[in-house]
Parts: structure tokens; C-alpha cells; sequence
């Protein structure tokens, strides 16, 4: 019981401050790529702290309730993601430790799906209240984003359940730990995933949603302050969902925490690498992307896992 | 005991008095159809319960069957005579404030003449005898169908005398040849000497006397005088002749094709006929603009569906082909009467020039949608139970043939719904046509003389609807008397 | 004596409530409410007493039965539950309107030929009440004149094909088994040949299909559902086309029983596979019609059709997860679109009429109740955790993955997602955004208006964090028709692998969002604005035009509306207008020539003579 609280408190605290720190180093590493020097790696806490300082202004209750669900909804989704551990009897790996999962048997990786969503929905919510047309035009794109990658990512989620026959993740990743790694076992669906991964992200390729230069940066055009704060960490925490997810699902999770923040850091990078290099598309050819490609491969897969059973 | 030969002697007596008493005086010569037919109502009513188990056979000459002309008041006889005497009782009193204008003493007069021609041929056990009320009957249809004296009544009662002259010959040349063949007019000697003749003889009266009989029975394709005449005819007139003269007719068929001949064998050609009436009759009914014309071209449909289940020449089968002969009598009087007023305060049959009469004429627009709900056959209405009936009886042989031909008949009951629904929603939902003369409060509501039966009629659709059992409680013994030639036989000329 | 005093007082109170409203307006709106929440008590008082009872002896030489089991008791309290509330909801919306007065009484006439409808214990009873439940149906959505007269018609056209279909399956049944009350239909059908047993599926699927609006048997539902009054419209897509999925239920789990069902037709092609890929396809394609959609009730309806499929794909996917998923999502979208409709009703009784998703906007601060239930509901359609949607769904997907079908799980999960985008498009087309000049002046939603629609939300969230009352009845249920026992609990289900835990979800968001609260306060409050005061960029705010509504997901319209034509529909008007053209030729039959009539008689005459000299058919 005890463990139970530490772990729930455990969780967001480890999301909160790796996704600070990810945040800091996406900078860093696009800057570099661009031979420039960047920001300090703690810019972040510098920005949040200045922020929260800072007068803005509000357009109302729902305008307000919305940041409040983003970050409610983004730490929630932490506690149902394993951050590393291992369901194995102990002394079968070096330094592991027991599944660092609060909320392991509550639901699975369907409820996952579903937490993931009030993030996205929550923002859409208050940026709607924005009463500014750039936010809803920045929801708008952020909901045919999400459909674009939704319909590739659904079917690597169901091919993954397929293939291991459950639909808890705590299972999942035991069952990597134990044979082979995803990205060994469902490849193709690795491949769908990485490809989808910036736009799940929010970078480019796919940052049309938050378009500084084309919409007044989207659904957050009215937020600043506090708001911009916390908005700022629901972000970061969502990117550190999206690959904790990847890394849980692909790369067989981690023995222990370090090693799972290793892999995570793996994982973005090669995500931004990707980023700094590409120029942002539009949301018709966003669309038509990950319809193809991404869609094409897991396809492929989930028929490989439905026909080899 | 009332002596069934009362009822028809006593329309007949009362029809040829109207005449005399509208040259006294005019105004009650109204009444006396009403009062005729309360006549007939009371009697039917009390012989009903006697004859269920054995027909009343009525010497008329003080001769034993078969040497004369006979009654026989079965239960088929008194059914449809009592169905006769209501339904002619309620459009009677529907013309008391309906018809005005022209020669209403004569109206009222061949109308009583048409209702003892009906009886008659109900209650008749000689095949002349039936042929002569046939005769009454039809020639009184002539007559009333050109009673407006307007262009298009003149027409259709033209073409109708035409082709009802043609169907007569026809009838009088079948009993010629039935004659010579056994050398007897009454139908149970006729009935029990038929094994004696080779069938290609019996068949050529057979012939003539279907398609005698058929052309005021209205099956296809003989029936092509039924959408002049009941359109151009005065509503009432419409009413009876759709309700009771055209199943008149077909009694007078299903009497020889059963009674008579015993005819199972071609059962199939008559269910084929069924459903083609059934589909040309719902199919030309359903883009009609002519509210008038769109009924009697649903009652070819409805027609087409009574010699469907008769073809099927089983007791259900009767019983569902009586069921519907009720169920279509009640129903399309309601229609044509509640029609009828709302004509005449539009002056156009038009069914656009309906529209919006359900704020006008709110009851009889009600009473007009329960008689299109039931016609469909939707509960609780009485046309559920008669078409549930019938399709009872198809498709208790669990044949794939009858299977396809009940679909067949559901696709008309599809279309039919198609255009009556269309109707309804016109009428009540639909806004006024411009050229509308406002709405007068007061003046709007048909008169009582006219409410009263189309209420009872609606009533009576609702109430066995809900009740079958009260209906078909004597559809059996009625059903029996069609198809049991020998029990007839037995009854009419002893053992 | 209940189910027959529930429908006496159903049918009674319809045909009161009229003649009241002949007497005076008043009268009538109590009479009505009071009627409905009558039925409602009388419902909830019949729990747990089953009992089946002869209503009408002899029918045609049949017995009428109506009985009262658990399953009648949970379709019976939605319908009335919707009901009354919908009378609620009328009593401003219809106030001063001229149908009114018929608008009230038929819809009691509909309830109860709803409830006859589950009641009924024998087949009989429920054409019987299926039909009169069509017809009254039709007349009050055409009551609402307009383009409702249409939408109108191509309902009960359709719906009258369907009841042909079943009453052909009815009869054969009779004819078959000698008897029409269920549970002796039920043995009965056991020992039937297989060709009998797929007639009967085909013959009632079409008729239930039809009402439920199953693809490609849905194309009266858009018309239907939108043109309707809005009180209409929400029983209409709430407990209207729930009987459609009543039928279903008895048709496969209780008359043909799931053995046997799972064993119709062969090898990939069976009755169950084709009836579940239809369910699929009922979710996906339909959803993203909804989304193309500008108008509010069009859009809604599109979604009604869509979430059916869920139902669908449930019912006839047949493991015990998928059926109690099945059932708890009927009611889950009776709740919330019901909801919807009715606040969608709300918008447009106080905007005058507006129903366009493209000239609304920003009503959330004039209506904060309806607004904040509509969320909720529209939370609910998607499936989002604690709301009454997440656990039928959740209950679905596992059922489908878990036997390994990934691919109607796909078609399921895309389905949520179209629903979140029609969903959003919805919310915020009405909802947020700026609020137009023309549209200052509207006021809050009437009481009687705020009163349904706030008990609606308060079910969904109910039901959502306490999933565990509407599970258990469901699971019972699903137990009666031999389906595995499921462990229910009072939050969700029983601990096994993948377990369900809606407490353990609550607590960790109530957690989460006070944290994420607290660290809000931290920061330096915000200045409240008004919506004048917005970004444009440095220019000047052009006030009045600054929304964003119209072609909201225009990208994704231009991409996929060539493949959403909705083809079944232009299909059935091609049908449709070759049958009036047959029908035109037909009558030509009837010339107007007494010549040629006269030949009709004489070669009739001749082809019957003829018959005989050559084929001897007598």
C-alpha cells in the first residue's frame, strides 16, 4: 500500500522532470544541428518560472478548466505507463526493481489510448473558449492531425495485442524481457511507429498545429502566464507519454528506471534528429502521409500476426 | 322467426313505394332506405345465431327443393346480408343530407332496388333467381352512377352499361348452356349432378359465367368500368357500389366456382388473376391525382386480393378472403363517405385541393386516416386481422411457391401504403392550397347525418380490430358454407 | 396485472391528454408530465416482479401474452426514462406551437406502443405494437411539417417493408411450429432445419435492421431524426431505434438462441461474421458522413447511425463482453443523445430556430448548463473515462481483440475517433468561439428545459463512475441467454488480467486535476477579457466576423466526401422512381376506350376457353 503511494507519487515526479529536461534538450540538439549554440539545457525552468511570474489574461472559466484537465489528464496518463522495472522473480536482471507501474491492472493499454486523449480534447476545450479564430483553426488541424495518425497507430497498438494476446502493457513488456523486443518481433510496426512518432509529438514534420508563423501558435494563441506554464510542462509530459509508450511497446521497457530513461533518450533523439532536418507540411499532405506509409506498413503487419496464428 | 324472404321482399316492396310517396310529398322519401335497411339489420341480427349450424332453406312456390326458386339462408347468406343491410343502412343515412339536388326520390329508389339486388343474390339458391337479382343490381348501378347527369357521370355510366350489358349476355348464355346440359336451375341439383358431364363440356358455361359474373366483380381484366364509375358517381353511390355491389359479384363467382363446380383444380389460374388484379390495382392507384379514382383503384387491389385468398381454396383461405370482404366493406364506405364532404366543400377531387382539410374538417379527416390505416392492414385497425388472415392461409402450405406470391402480395401492400400515407400526411399536415376559400368555423364540419356513420364506421374498424374473435366467430360456419358442396347439397335437397 | 395497466395507462393517457388540450393548454402539459412520470413509477416498481400475463385470449385463435423479465424491464425503463424527459423538455419547446396538442398525445401513444413492444410475450403482440409504434412514429414526425413530410414518408415506407419481411417470417414460423409465444417458439425453433432457421434470421433481420438503421438499411434516419421536432428527435434516436435492437436481441439470443446462431451459414460466411462486418462498416462509414455534416441535427443523426453499429457489432459478435458491452452502450447513447438532441433543441428554440453548424457559435456563456451537459454527453458518445461511454466501449474493444479480431476492433476505435471529431466540430460550432451580434440577446435555457438535460448529465456521470449498477443487470441478462458469468463490481469489473477499475480511474484524476490546480494558483492570476480583446496579429479585431465555423475540417472534407456519397440512398430513390414509372405504365392498361374493354371481356373469355382446349386445366 505504502509502495502504492510512493510509486503514484513516484511516477509524474520522474515524468515531470525528464519531460523538463527533454524539452531543454530538443533545443540544445536542433540548434547544434543548425551550428548554432542554443539555450542552456534548463532554459525550460527558467521559462516556467518566468511565466508563472507573469500577468496574461483569461477569457473565462472554460478557458482556465481546460489547462487544468491537459495537465490533470497528461499526469494520469503517467500512472497507467511502466517507467521501467520488470515483472520478473528478482535476481534475473542486474539492479532491476519491481515494475515502477501505479496503475498497471486498472484498464490496460485501452485505457491508455482513451487517457491520451484528454490532453488533446481538454486543450481543443479551452482553446475554443479562446474565442480566437487562429485557436480553433490550430484545434481543427489538431484534430485531423490526430485522425491522421490515429488510424496507423491504431493499427500498430492492435497488432501489438494481437501478437502478445493481452491488452495490459505490464504484460507486454515482460513478454519482451523475456524473448525477443518488439521492434525484433512486430518490425514493420516499429518502422509505422517511428514514422508516425513526430506527429504523435508535435514536431516537425508535423508542427503545423502550433504554427507560430502561419496561425498565431494554435490552439495556445490566447494563453500566456500561468496558463502558457503549465501548458508548457502538459506538453512536455505528453512527449514523455508518446515515447515512454514507444519504448514500453518496442523496446521491451527497462529493467530498471536508468535504463529506461536511456532508451527514452535514445528515442527522442532520433525523433529530433529527424525534426531539425525537415520543413513543416501541410495538413492535407500531413493527412495523406500517414495513410500511406505509416498505414501501409502496420497494415501489412497486423495481417503477418492475424494470418501466422 | 323472421322468414328470411322478408328481406328481401320488404327493400323491394319499400323501393317501389318511394316513387308513389314522392309524388305525394317529398321530403320523407329520405328516410325510407334508412328505415328499410333498419329492417334488414334487426332481421339478419336475429336469424344469424339460428342458421350458424344449419341453413333455413325457404320454399317459395310451396314446392320442394329443387322444383322452384329457393332460399337458402346459411350463414354466408345472412353474413353478407347483415354486412349488406349495415353497411347500406349507414350510407342511407349519409344520403339523407348528402343527396339534394335532382331527381331524390328516384335516387332513393333504385338505391333500395341495388341493396335488394345485393340481398337477393346472397340469399338465392337458383342460378336464374341469381341472375335476375344480378340484373336488378346492376341495372340500378347504371342508373345511380349518372345521377350528377354531369358530363363524366354520363360517360362512365355509358361505359359501364356497355361493358355490364356484355358481362350479362354472358351470363345468361353460361345458364343456357347449364340448362340444356343438366335441365335444372337450382345450384344444389346443378352441384350434384355435375360428376355426370365430361369436363370439356362443363367448362364453357364455366367460362361465361365467371366472366359474366366477373365483370361486376371487377378482377382484371374485366373491371375497367370501375374507375369511371366510381369516380364520376356521387360519393354514397361510390360507396356502395365499392363496399357491397363488386363483392356482390364476386359472390356470385366464388358460388359457382365452389359451390357449384367445386373447383380446386383451378385454383391456380384464380390465385394468378388474384395477384394480377392486386398489382394493377395498386400499382394504377398509385400515382393518381384524383382522390375518387385513387380508391376505386385501390378497391381493383383490394378485389385482387379477396380472389388471391379465394384462390387458395381452403377453409382459411375463405375465411380470410370474408375477413377482407368485411374488413374492405367497412373501410372503403368510410373512405368514400368521409371523402365525399370534403369534395364538396373544396369542388374539386383533386387530392391537392385536399390538403390542410385535417384543420377544416378535423373528424372526418380522422376517420379518413383510420380507414387508410386500415385498409393497409396496419393493427389495430380490422384490416390487420384480415390480411394477417390471408397471408395465414398462403403460407400454411410451406410451399417456396406461395412464399414468392405472399411477397408479391406485400409489395402491393408496400405500395399501397405508399400513396395512402401520402394522402394522410396531405391532408393533415400539409398547408391549404392558396386558391382555398377560408376557413369558416362553423360551417366547416360535415353535418351530423353525415358524421354518424362515418364515426360508427371508424368505430367498427377499431373495434374489431381490436376484437377479432367477435368476427371470427362466424367466418368458420360462413367459410363452410362456400366450400362444402356436399354439406349444401345435403342441406338443400335432404339427405 | 402490471405490464397491462402500464400500457392501459399509456394508451389512456394519450388519448386524455388530447381532449385536454381541446380544454385548455395547462391541462395538458400537466396531464402529460404527470403521465409520464407516472409510467416511469409504475416501471420501476415492477423490478424483480417477472410474470407473464394473458392479455387478450383468443386472436385469431391465439393467445396475446405480455410478460415482464429483466431484459423487457431495462429496454422498458430507458424508454420511459427518455420519455418523460422529453415531455419535460416539451413543455417549453412546444409552448405556443399548433401541433402541440398532438404532439403530446402521440408521443404517449408511441411510449406505449414501445413498452407493448418489450412486453409483449408472444410474437403476435409484438407486430402487433411494432406496428403501431411505426405509424404513430411517422405521424408525428411528420407533424412537423416541411421537409419533415418527406423524411416522414421515406420512414414509413421503409419501415413498412421491413414489417413485411417479418410478417412473412411470423407467419412461416406459425406455420412451421404451430405456435407464436416466445419461449415455446424458442424449443421449438431447436429442432428446426437450418433453411428455416436462416429465413427466420433474414426475414425479422430486415425488419429489426431497418429500425435500427443498419447500413445499407439507414437512409430514412438522417431525414428522419433531423426534421422532427427536437423532443421527438432525442426519443426518436435514443429508445426509437433502441427497439430495432430489442428485436435483435430476441431474435438471435432468445428465439434462435446462440448455439444455433453461431452455427448458421458456413464456413467464413456466416450469418454472424456478415452481420458483425455490417455492424462495422454501420460504425465507420456513417461517422464520417456525421463529420461532413453542417447541420446540427443532421450531424447528430448521422452519429446515431454510427453508434448503433457499435451496438450491432456487439450483439452479433456474441461473447459475454460483447454483449454486456452491447447492451450498457444502448443505454449510454439513449443518455447522450438524447442529451445532445435536446440541447441542440435548446439552441435552436432560443436562437429562433438556427440549427446551422456555420451561424452559431459561442453560446457557452449564455448557456452554461447546457453547454456543460452537452459536454459531458458528447464526452459520453466518444467513450472518454468517467462517462457512462467508457466502459461499453472499453468492454467492446477487449471482447473484440481478446478472440482475435483485429479488424473490427480497428473499425471500432476509428469510429470513436470520427466521433470525437463531429463531436468537437458540434461543441464548438455552437458552443465556443466568438458569439455572433445577432445572437447577444439569448437568454438561458427555460428551467423545464435545464431540468432534463441536467438529470441526463447527472445519469451519464453516474453511470460513468458507478458503472457497476447498469453492468450488473446487463450481466444478468447476458446470463439468462447462457452467455459466461462476468465479474462485476461496483466500479467495473472483477480482477483478472485486464481488469477494470473506474474507482482507482476517479481517484487518480480527481488526484491529478487537484495538483495540476494547485500548481495553477502558484502562478500569477490571470485579467479576465472579453472577446474583443483577441489576437489578430496587430491588426484591429474585425468584430462580428472573427469565428472560425464554416468548412471546419475542410481538408479532410476535400479528401474523403467523394467516398461518402451515400449510395444506398440514391440506390432506394433509382428504385423508388422505376417503380412510378412501371407503376404510369400500369394503369395505361385502362385506355379510357370502352372499345378496348369490351376486347378485355371477349378475350378474356377467348384465353379461358383457350386454357382449357389446350392444357386441360379443369
Amino acid at each position: 500500500m505504502v509502495t502504492r503511494i510512493i510509486h503514484i507519487v513516484l511516477s509524474p515526479l520522474i515524468a515531470l522532470v525528464v519531460a523538463v529536461f527533454l524539452l531543454g534538450l530538443s533545443r540544445i540538439v536542433i540548434a547544434r544541428i543548425h551550428r548554432r549554440y542554443g539555450p542552456p539545457i534548463y532554459q525550460p525552468i527558467i521559462d516556467i518560472i518566468r511565466l508563472m511570474n507573469q500577468q496574461s489574461i483569461s477569457h473565462g472559466t472554460l478557458f482556465e478548466l481546460g489547462v487544468v484537465l491537459a495537465l490533470a489528464g497528461s499526469i494520469v496518463t503517467v500512472l497507467f505507463i511502466p517507467l521501467g522495472g520488470t515483472n520478473a522473480p528478482p535476481g534475473s536482471y542486474p539492479l532491476a526493481h519491481g515494475l515502477l507501474c501505479p496503475l498497471s491492472s486498472s484498464g490496460g493499454l485501452l485505457v491508455v489510448i482513451y487517457l491520451m486523449l484528454f490532453g488533446p480534447v481538454s486543450i481543443a476545450l479551452g482553446a475554443g473558449a479562446s474565442e480566437n479564430p487562429n485557436a480553433s483553426i490550430g484545434v481543427s488541424r489538431k484534430m485531423l492531425l490526430a485522425l491522421a495518425y490515429e488510424v496507423p497507430f491504431l493499427l500498430v497498438i492492435l497488432a501489438i495485442m494481437s501478437h502478445y494476446g493481452t491488452i495490459s502493457i505490464a504484460e507486454i513488456v515482460s513478454r519482451q524481457q523475456d524473448s525477443a523486443w518488439g521492434v525484433f518481433s512486430v518490425p514493420l510496426s516499429a518502422v509505422a511507429a517511428f514514422l508516425i512518432l513526430p506527429a504523435m509529438l508535435g514536431i516537425r514534420p508535423f508542427d503545423l498545429v502550433g504554427a507560430p508563423q502561419e496561425i498565431a501558435s494554435g490552439p495556445l494563441a490566447e494563453y500566456g502566464g500561468r496558463y502558457l506554464a503549465l501548458l508548457t510542462i502538459q506538453n512536455g509530459i505528453q512527449v514523455f507519454v508518446v515515447i515512454a509508450l514507444f519504448v514500453n511497446l518496442f523496446l521491451g521497457g527497462g529493467v530498471n528506471v536508468i535504463t529506461f530513461l536511456l532508451k527514452v533518450f535514445a528515442v527522442f533523439l532520433a525523433a529530433e534528429l529527424v525534426s531539425a532536418v525537415l520543413p513543416r507540411v501541410r495538413i492535407e499532405n500531413a493527412l495523406r502521409f500517414c495513410w500511406t506509409w505509416p498505414t501501409g506498413l502496420a497494415l501489412a503487419q497486423m495481417i503477418i500476426t492475424v494470418v501466422s496464428r | 322467426m323472421v322468414n328470411p324472404i322478408l328481406l328481401i321482399a320488404v327493400p323491394l316492396g319499400l323501393g317501389f313505394i318511394i316513387p308513389l310517396l314522392g309524388l305525394i310529398w317529398e321530403k320523407p322519401t329520405r328516410y325510407v332506405p334508412a328505415a328499410a335497411m333498419v329492417f334488414n339489420l334487426a332481421a339478419s341480427l336475429l336469424l344469424l345465431p339460428k342458421v350458424l349450424q344449419r341453413p333455413w332453406v325457404v320454399e317459395t312456390a310451396g314446392l320442394p327443393p329443387p322444383f322452384s326458386i329457393h332460399l337458402v339462408a346459411g350463414p354466408l347468406g345472412v353474413g353478407l346480408s347483415l354486412l349488406i343491410a349495415l353497411v347500406g343502412l349507414l350510407v342511407a343515412i349519409y344520403a339523407i343530407g348528402y343527396v339534394r339536388e335532382g331527381p331524390v326520390a328516384k335516387y332513393h329508389s333504385l338505391y333500395l332496388f341495388l341493396l335488394t339486388g345485393a340481398t337477393g343474390m346472397v340469399l338465392t339458391a337458383d342460378l336464374f333467381n341469381l341472375f335476375v337479382f344480378f340484373e336488378i343490381l346492376c341495372i340500378s348501378s347504371y342508373a345511380l352512377v349518372a345521377y350528377h347527369g354531369d358530363r363524366a357521370g354520363t360517360e362512365s355510366s355509358a361505359k359501364y352499361l356497355i361493358q355490364g350489358a356484355i358481362g350479362s349476355s354472358l351470363v345468361l348464355i353460361g345458364i343456357g348452356f347449364v340448362y340444356g346440359l343438366f335441365g335444372t336451375l337450382s345450384m344444389a341439383d346443378i352441384a350434384r349432378n355435375i360428376d355426370s358431364v365430361s369436363p370439356m363440356k362443363l367448362f364453357l358455361p364455366m367460362a361465361f359465367l365467371i366472366t359474366g359474373f366477373g365483370v361486376e366483380a371487377a378482377v382484371l381484366p374485366l373491371n375497367a368500368w370501375l374507375p369511371d364509375a366510381h369516380s364520376s358517381a356521387p360519393s354514397s353511390i361510390s360507396a356502395i357500389l365499392s363496399g357491397i355491389a363488386i363483392k356482390a359479384g364476386l359472390y356470385a363467382v366464388a358460388r359457382v366456382l365452389f359451390t357449384i363446380y367445386g373447383a380446386d383444380t383451378i385454383a391456380l389460374l384464380v390465385l394468378v388473376i388474384g395477384i394480377l388484379t392486386l398489382l394493377v390495382g395498386e400499382m394504377s392507384a398509385f400515382s393518381q391525382n384524383n382522390i375518387k379514382r385513387l380508391l376505386a383503384y385501390s378497391s381493383i387491389g383490394q378485389i385482387g386480393l379477396i380472389v388471391f385468398a379465394l384462390g387458395l381454396a381452403s377453409a382459411l383461405g375463405v375465411q380470410g378472403a370474408l375477413f377482407l370482404v368485411v374488413s374492405h366493406a367497412l373501410a372503403k364506405s368510410l373512405l368514400f363517405l368521409s371523402v365525399g364532404y370534403m369534395i364538396y366543400r373544396t369542388g374539386s377531387m383533386e387530392i391537392s385541393s385536399l390538403y390542410g382539410m385535417g384543420r377544416r374538417m378535423p373528424v372526418s379527416a380522422l376517420c379518413f386516416t383510420i380507414g387508410a390505416f386500415s385498409l393497409v392492414g396496419l393493427p389495430p385497425f380490422i384490416g390487420f386481422p384480415a390480411k394477417f388472415t390471408v397471408i395465414m392461409a398462403a403460407l400454411e402450405r410451406a410451399d417456396p411457391l406461395f412464399t414468392a406470391l405472399v411477397g408479391v402480395v406485400l409489395v402491393g401492400t408496400v405500395v399501397e401504403g405508399a400513396y395512402f400515407f401520402r394522402i394522410v400526411q396531405g391532408l393533415h399536415f400539409r398547408p391549404p392550397p392558396e386558391s382555398a376559400t377560408p376557413a369558416r368555423a362553423d360551417q366547416e364540419e360535415a353535418p351530423v347525418s353525415a358524421l354518424v356513420p362515418i364515426c360508427l364506421l371508424a368505430a367498427l374498424i377499431v373495434a374489431v380490430g381490436v376484437y377479432p374473435s367477435v368476427l371470427t366467430h362466424y367466418l368458420g360456419p360462413a367459410a363452410r358454407d362456400l366450400l362444402d358442396k356436399a354439406a349444401y347439397i345435403h342441406h338443400v335437397l335432404g339427405p | 396485472m402490471l405490464p397491462t395497466t402500464i400500457l392501459i395507462v399509456a394508451f389512456g393517457s394519450a388519448g386524455f391528454v388530447y381532449l385536454a388540450g381541446r380544454v385548455h393548454a395547462r391541462v395538458r402539459d400537466t396531464l402529460a408530465v404527470l403521465s409520464s412520470l407516472v409510467l416511469v413509477g409504475l416501471i420501476g416498481l415492477g423490478y424483480g416482479a417477472w410474470r407473464e400475463v394473458v392479455y387478450v385470449p383468443d386472436f385469431l385463435g391465439l393467445e396475446l401474452v405480455l410478460r415482464l423479465n429483466l431484459l423487457a424491464w431495462f429496454f422498458a425503463i430507458t424508454v420511459a426514462a427518455v420519455v418523460s424527459l422529453s415531455t419535460i423538455f416539451s413543455l417549453s419547446y412546444m409552448r405556443r406551437k399548433e401541433s402541440a396538442n398532438f404532439h403530446y398525445s402521440a408521443t404517449l401513444a408511441v411510449e406505449g406502443a414501445m413498452l407493448g413492444t418489450v412486453f409483449a410475450g408472444d410474437l403476435l403482440s409484438f407486430f402487433i405494437f411494432w406496428e403501431i409504434m411505426s405509424w404513430s412514429a411517422y405521424l408525428l414526425i411528420s407533424c412537423n411539417r416541411g421537409r419533415a413530410l418527406e423524411a416522414g414518408l421515406k420512414y414509413i415506407i421503409m419501415s413498412l417493408v421491413g414489417s413485411c419481411a417479418m410478417l412473412i417470417g411470423l407467419l412461416a414460423m406459425y406455420s412451421g411450429l404451430g405456435v407464436l409465444s416466445i419461449p415455446l417458439v424458442a424449443e421449438g425453433m431447436q429442432a428446426a432445419s437450418p433453411g428455416f432457421v436462416l429465413l427466420v434470421l433474414l426475414t425479422f433481420g430486415l425488419g429489426f435492421g431497418i429500425k435500427s438503421a443498419m447500413v445499407p438499411l439507414h437512409t430514412w434516419l438522417p431525414d428522419a431524426h433531423s426534421e422532427a421536432a427536437s423532443p421527438f428527435s432525442a426519443v426518436l434516436s435514443g429508445v426509437l431505434i433502441k427497439m430495432g435492437i430489442y428485436g435483435f436481441v430476441l431474435l438471435m439470443y432468445v428465439v434462435v438462441g446462440l448455439k444455433l446462431l453461431l452455427g448458421v451459414g458456413a464456413g467464413w460466411l456466416t450469418f454472424r461474421h456478415i452481420l458483425c462486418w455490417l455492424g462495422a462498416i454501420t460504425v465507420v462509414v456513417p461517422t464520417f458522413i456525421a463529420v461532413l455534416q453542417s447541420d446540427a441535427k443532421r450531424l447528430l443523426a448521422w452519429s446515431s447511425i454510427g453508434q448503433i453499429g457499435y451496438i450491432i457489432l456487439g450483439l452479433s459478435f456474441g461473447t459475454s463482453l460483447a454483449f454486456a458491452g452491447a447492451i450498457f452502450h444502448a443505454l449510454n447513447h439513449a443518455l447522450c443523445k438524447s442529451l445532445l438532441f435536446l440541447a441542440v433543441g435548446a439552441v435552436e428554440h432560443n436562437t429562433g430556430g438556427v440549427r446551422d453548424l456555420n451561424d452559431l457559435g459561442g453560446l457557452a456563456k449564455r448557456m452554461p448548463v447546457t453547454f456543460a451537459c452537452a459536454l459531458l454527453a458528447g464526452l459520453g458518445l466518444i467513450g472518454i473515462p468517467l462517462t457512462s461511454g467508457f466502459v461499453p466501449k472499453w468492454l467492446i474493444y477487449r471482447s473484440l481483440i481478446e478472440d482475435g479480431y483485429p479488424f473490427l476492433a480497428l473499425a471500432a476505435l476509428i469510429g470513436t475517433w470520427g466521433a470525437i471529431l463531429y463531436v468537437y466540430k458540434l461543441l464548438h460550432n455552437i458552443f465556443l468561439g466568438q458569439l455572433p451580434e445577432k445572437h447577444r440577446e439569448v437568454r438561458r435555457a427555460p428551467l423545464s428545459m435545464r431540468i432534463p438535460i441536467l438529470l441526463l448529465g447527472l445519469g451519464i456521470l453516474v453511470f460513468g463512475v458507478v458503472p457497476g449498477i447498469p453492468l450488473r443487470a446487463v450481466q444478468d441478462i447476458g446470463h439468462t441467454f447462457g452467455l459466461a458469468q462476468l465479474k462485476v463490481t461496483l466500479w467495473g469489473l472483477g480482477s483478472e488480467a485486464g481488469a477494470l477499475n473506474m474507482l482507482n480511474i476517479c481517484l487518480a484524476v480527481v488526484i491529478a486535476f487537484a495538483a495540476a490546480f494547485l500548481l495553477l494558483r502558484l502562478g500569477a492570476k490571470g485579467r479576465a477579457v472579453d472577446q474583443e480583446d483577441s489576437y489578430a496579429a496587430g491588426s484591429a479585431v474585425p468584430v462580428g466576423r472573427y469565428h472560425y465555423t464554416v468548412d471546419f475540417y475542410g481538408p479532410l472534407s476535400r479528401m474523403i466526401s467523394p467516398y461518402l456519397r451515400d449510395r444506398a440512398d440514391e440506390f432506394y430513390y433509382w428504385l423508388a422512381a422505376r417503380g412510378r414509372e412501371i407503376a404510369d405504365l400500369t394503369r395505361k392498361v385502362y385506355t379510357g376506350y370502352a372499345g378496348t374493354y369490351v376486347l378485355y371481356i371477349v378475350s378474356f373469355l377467348a384465353a379461358l376457353i383457350f386454357l382449357q382446349l389446350v392444357w386441360h386445366i379443369w
